[in-house]
This record gives C-alpha cells, structure tokens and sequence, in this order.
C-alpha cells in the first residue's frame, strides 16, 4: 500500500510507527469489540444487583443496611486488579467454565469470569449512583404515594424508581465509559481485549510503542465522544424538566 | 352542614419528639374530630401544627400517645396502616403530584393499584372530579404544564378519587401564587358543604372563620385554645392567642 513505506525509515520505539497495521490490523478490531462486550455486559449485569444494593442501603433494618455498606466498601476500597484475580483463580477455578470460542475470538472460560468481576465491582458503583438518585427524589413524592394509602414497596416501584432511574440514566452511561477504559485490566489475565491486543502485536513486531499509541486512540475515540452525547443527553433532560 | 356526634378521629396525648428529645414538637396534643366537621389549625409557624396533622394518617411517627381512626389504634404496629390511610385523604403545601404521569394517570393509579377499581370506573370518577374542579381538559397535560393553583385543585382530585372520609390539608394554599388561592379555597368550600370532615393547616384566617366549625390554636407544641371561629378570632382567652392574633388579622 501507498503509506506502507511512510514507516520503513522509523524506529520501533517510534510513536508513530505503525507499519503493523495492515497485518495485525484485524486483531486491534477484535480487541475493541471484546472490550465493548466487557464493559456493556459488566455495566448490564451489574444494574439488578446495585438496585438491591441502594434499596438495602436505604433500609431502615440496621443489619441490612450494614451488609450492602459492607459490600460496597469492601468493593471500592480494593484494586480491581485483586479483585479480578481473586475471582479469577479462586471463584471460578471452583466453578469451572467450559473452554468454548464464541464469535471466533471470545473464549468464555475467560470472559465469564472476567465479566463477573466487572460486574461485581460495577455494582458497588452502580448500587451509589442509584442511591443518590432515589434520595434525590423529593421525599413528598414517597409521602403523597403512601398517604393514598399505597405500600412501601408499590411507592417504591410506581413513583420513586421511575424518577429517579430516569435521573440516573447519565451517571449510568458513564459507568459504561469508566468500564471500556478499567476493562483493559483483563488484559493481566488473557482476555483478547484492547490492552491484550496492543501487548501481543509489540510482543510480535518488536515495536514497543506504537501499539499502545493506537490502543490509547481508540480508547478515546470511544469514549470522548460518548462522553460528550451523554452530556448532550444530559442538557435536553434538564430543559425538559423545566417547569 | 350537619355534625353527627360520631368521633372520625380520636388523638390522646400526642408527643413527638426529633433528636432523640431534645426537640418536642408535640407535647401532649388531645382533640377530637368529628365525622361532617372542619377544624381548621392555626399558629405560628413551628408551633407543631403540621407536625399534629401529618401525625393522624402517622406520616409522622409519634413518639408516645394514641391516634383512633374510627374507633382502631393506628399507632398500634400490629394494624394495616396502608388499609386505613386509603380512606384518610391528604394535600400538601407543595402538591407532591407524580410528575411522570399525566394528570388522569395520578388521579387513578392509587385506587386502581390497589384493586379498589377497575381502570374504567376510575377513568371514570377521576373524568367527573375533574370537571367538577373544572379542569377536565387536563386530564392528558402532565403536572409540569399546569399552574400552581391547577395543580392543587388535581391533588385534592387525587385524594378524593380514593372516596375517603376524611380530609387533612397541609397549609394547601402556602406555595400559591396569590391570584390562586382562591380558586383552590373554592374548592375546599364546596366539599366542606357536602359534608366532607376536614382537618386543615392554614394561614388563611378567612377561610378558617368562613368555613369551619372550629377552630384550633398552637403553639410549642401545645394546643392552647379551641373555640368555634367566631368566638376565636373575636374573643380569644389565652394571651398568646390574643399576641398571634393581633399581627396576623
């Protein structure tokens, strides 16, 4: 191709040097679809738990509040890295996954795994991005709800939830973004996402940076502009709010 | 306007007490209210008013005391709160409409959530509360296009669509825009005309000496003095009746 020569008088350690590409080109767009089944699924799964976790966190029981603030510390105040690898070779080398290949490149005896931990760890964040948002639900909507005579829980699910999933919907799409970029942590432990991409073609060219240039690309190619729409998002439902 | 002699509700001793006693809200409160009647709550502003009538459907939890509701201990743990609160109507200074849905929707969802009637008969009711009110028009606007004063007229809607037997108002006018407080009043009158028994926080004292049967003064948590209106307002015993009247009439 006409730009393969733009590369043959630059050094591996080059940033730009990216003469990889039309061979390993193919393993950079794995990696990033990888990454996004990683983070949407981890983000998805995550959403039932952490709904729990902030209703448990708003309970008036102490134990019940005490065991999701548990939860969620213990979550928050570890490395995902220990995490991952605690779930990784202590969960799931009791439950063992079959090693099967779905889409020709994910191997879900990693990726469940990976997933889990993600999802786990999601769910602490997740479970305080709903608590905020329920608690920033006026408290007379609660009160009108049961003064016509409706159930905690009926309250609960018909007026406070809606209001405040709705509320919450940005800080969620941006959890989405914060797991694309904490997903490349997989890459420690095998899983063909991005970050794994990048360090097999240095490994295999011997061009030690340009890889991770790319990678850094497209990790920002994803999520600037996604971050900039949920802005946008963000605004017209505040215009929409108005009285 | 006919009062029966039959107690709707019944407070013995009413204490409430926030930050673990330091603050007494309430402090012995007793009254009964009778089923047709209208007492209507006066006082300054943190004399325990609000705090006494969110107490009757036990929005506020009391501390020590007894609500009856139609002769049963509310405040007795063991009783299905949510089953009598379903016939003890409220409106809130600021309305508390469900903004997510339209006007129709929050005057039916109660009584339909709770299997008392089908969506029909309470499209139905909510179609004629409304044009009672004279807003049937709105029934498919959401609360954020209406005004204050439309959207206190829906939330009494609201209350009624449950057919309960008592109204309790929270300072319902409080949050209003003057040009709306009457077209709200107006619709409380009415009801007090069909028989309605209400409990009513206000700072409105025309409405109070216009309306009810009786009248209620606290403060510190007390009820000082209880009179019909004409003889409140005009003839007030206690000396601190006497002080709150002189600067709000």
């Amino acid at each position: 191709m006409w730009w393969s020569n733009l590369f043959a008088d630059m050094s591996p350690a080059s940033f730009f040097n990216f003469s990889f590409l039309p061979k390993y080109g193919l393993f950079f767009i794995q990696g990033i679809e990888y990454t996004l089944l990683l983070a949407v699924f981890a983000v998805l799964l995550a959403v039932v738990p952490a709904l729990l976790l902030a209703l448990m966190r708003l309970s008036k029981n102490r134990l019940i509040r005490g065991l999701s603030g548990a939860y969620i510390a213990v979550f928050r105040s570890t490395p995902l890295l220990v995490q991952l690898s605690i779930i990784y070779f202590g969960l799931f080398s009791v439950i063992s996954i079959p090693r099967i290949t779905v889409l020709g490149f994910v191997d879900i005896s990693r990726f469940i795994p990976g997933v889990v931990a993600l999802a786990l760890n999601s769910s602490a964040y997740v479970a305080e991005i709903f608590r905020a948002g329920i608690l920033a639900v006026d408290a007379g909507q609660m009160e009108a709800a049961r003064s016509l005579g409706l159930s905690k829980w009926s309250s609960m699910q018909l007026v406070v939830l809606p209001q405040a999933i709705k509320n919450v919907l940005p800080a969620l799409a941006n959890e989405i973004i914060t797991m694309v970029k904490e997903s490349s942590i997989c890459s420690m432990l095998g899983m063909a996402e991005l970050m794994f991409a990048a360090k097999a073609v240095a490994s295999a060219t011997y061009i030690t940076l340009a890889p991770y240039t790319i990678a850094a690309l497209i990790y920002f190619c994803i999520n600037y502009p996604a971050s900039k729409g949920i802005e946008a998002i963000e605004r017209r439902m505040r215009r929409g709010d108005k009285q | 306007m006919e009062i029966n002699n039959d107690i709707i509700i019944s407070v013995e001793n009413l204490v409430k007490e926030f930050n673990g006693g330091q603050i007494k809200a309430l402090n012995g409160c007793s009254l009964d209210i009778y089923h047709g009647e209208v007492v209507a709550i006066i006082g300054p502003s943190g004399s325990g008013k609000s705090t006494f009538l969110r107490s009757l459907n036990l929005l506020e939890e009391p501390s020590s005391g007894t609500i009856k509701f139609k002769g049963i201990d509310i405040t007795d743990k063991k009783v299905n709160l949510d089953l009598h609160r379903q016939k003890m109507g409220m409106v809130f200074q600021h309305f508390n409409l469900f903004p997510h849905m339209s006007v129709k929707k929050n005057i039916t969802l109660a009584p339909v959530k709770l299997k008392l009637k089908t969506q029909a008969e309470a499209d139905e009711l909510a179609m004629k509360l409304l044009d009672r009110v004279g807003l049937a028009d709105k029934a498919d606007a959401y609360p954020a296009q209406l005004s204050g004063g439309q959207k206190q007229r829906i939330a009494i809607v609201r209350a009624l669509a449950m057919e309960p037997e008592v109204m309790l108002f929270d300072e319902p006018t409080s949050a209003l825009d003057p040009e709306m407080v009457g077209e709200v009043l107006d619709v409380m009158k009415e009801l007090a005309h069909e028989g309605m028994t209400m409990a009513v926080v206000t700072h409105e004292m025309g409405f109070a000496r216009e309306v009810a049967d009786r009248v209620i003064f606290m403060d510190e948590g007390h009820i000082i003095e209880e009179n019909k209106p004409n003889e409140l307002f005009d003839n007030p015993q206690n000396p601190r009746t006497q002080a709150f009247l002189a600067k709000v009439l």
